[in-house]
């Protein structure tokens, strides 16, 4: 059973994340910082018994649920899902190859310079523009798997779906976010 | 086509990796008021959850004369809630214990004082007594019938 310290920290650690996760999601800073104080409230109301170990996993759940219970509340839920394929078709331009940008610029890795990381900061907002118009379902996959880190499995538990979607999911929300910044003449 | 498809993951992974370190450079400069929200929103949880556990360790449990709280979820035996209400039942007889050693203390009182009223010599103011004058007047079997 986790402690109340132990929840404290894992609250404090996770709650700026997950309040900027809600935010992409529901476009709405009240509705995301409720959605946050759900989430947690629900997490010590009902799993305050668990190990601390089991608390990120759980948390990332809830937090999907509460923000989908939010989206069934505005009555929005269809709309939500109903432009699913729209990025996908295209992502899927025939101009967009990966293996062509690793070989043309197989620098990526050593290009990670001071000037890099600040031209990165001074495109956050951008990013995070983008991230929002991604479909619910490929921006979910994109910030488990990618932003807190859980692994394919984890993210499919999470997500209610399989290893396979979230596999797809993230590769079409990388293809997507990546001609969107192109688009926009950043450095990707 | 293994080769392919691992290296456009790698390079996905890379550059998702590469965005997300953005997004985390984004949580240091939250507004005040978001952070501030967030803080309180937490502590509300963590206050939820003392409660919680409040709830559940509120099964007091006597033994031995010594008042224990057990965190214990399995419902008191029959035995657990008898010995509960031990102090209480003691409390009511001693009360009514009481109430009767009293009863008995007064009426005792008062039956030595009419006998030795009885049995004393009268005054002579007590003819003087309207009521007692009275008294003697009324034939002493009527006396005996009135209630």
């Amino acid at each position: 059973m986790a402690t109340e310290q132990e929840l404290s920290d894992f609250l404090t650690s996770v709650e700026k994340r997950a309040f900027k996760r809600s935010l992409y999601h529901v476009r709405d800073e009240e509705a995301a910082l409720d959605i946050v104080q759900d989430s947690m409230m629900k997490l010590c109301e009902h799993y305050s018994n668990k190990s601390a170990t089991e608390l990120p996993m759980l948390f990332q759940r809830i937090l999907s649920n509460t923000t989908l219970d939010w989206f069934r509340r505005q009555k929005t839920k269809n709309a939500l899902f109903s432009n699913f394929n729209e990025f996908e078709n295209e992502a899927q331009g025939d101009d967009f190859d990966f293996l062509e940008i690793n070989t043309a610029s197989d620098s990526v890795a050593q290009s990670e310079s001071a000037e890099m990381v600040l031209t990165q900061a001074q495109n956050v907002a951008e990013i995070e523009e983008e991230i929002k118009k991604l479909p619910p379902r490929q921006r979910e996959a994109f910030l488990l798997r990618y932003w807190e880190e859980l692994d394919v499995s984890e993210t499919a538990a999470a997500m209610g779906c399989s290893v396979g979607s979230v596999k797809t999911h993230c590769s079409r929300a990388v293809q997507a976010l990546y001609s969107a910044l192109k688009a926009k003449g950043l450095h990707p | 086509m293994t080769t392919n498809f691992t290296l456009r993951n790698d390079v996905e992974t890379q550059l998702a990796m590469r965005w997300v370190q953005g997004l985390d450079a984004s949580l240091e400069t939250l507004p005040h008021h978001v952070s501030e929200r967030l803080r309180v929103a937490r502590l509300k949880a963590l206050d939820l959850q003392r409660v919680q556990l409040k709830q559940t360790a509120s099964h007091l449990s006597i033994n031995g004369g010594v008042a224990t709280i057990s965190g214990s979820d399995e419902e008191p035996n029959l035995w657990s809630r008898l010995a509960s209400y031990l102090p209480l039942l003691v409390l009511l007889a001693g009360l009514i214990g009481i109430q009767e050693f009293q009863n008995d203390s007064n009426a005792h009182k008062m039956a030595n004082l009419d006998q030795a009223l009885l049995l004393d010599d009268l005054p002579p103011d007590a003819y003087t007594d309207p009521g007692f004058l009275k008294f003697l007047s009324v034939p002493s079997d009527a006396g005996q019938t009135q209630p």
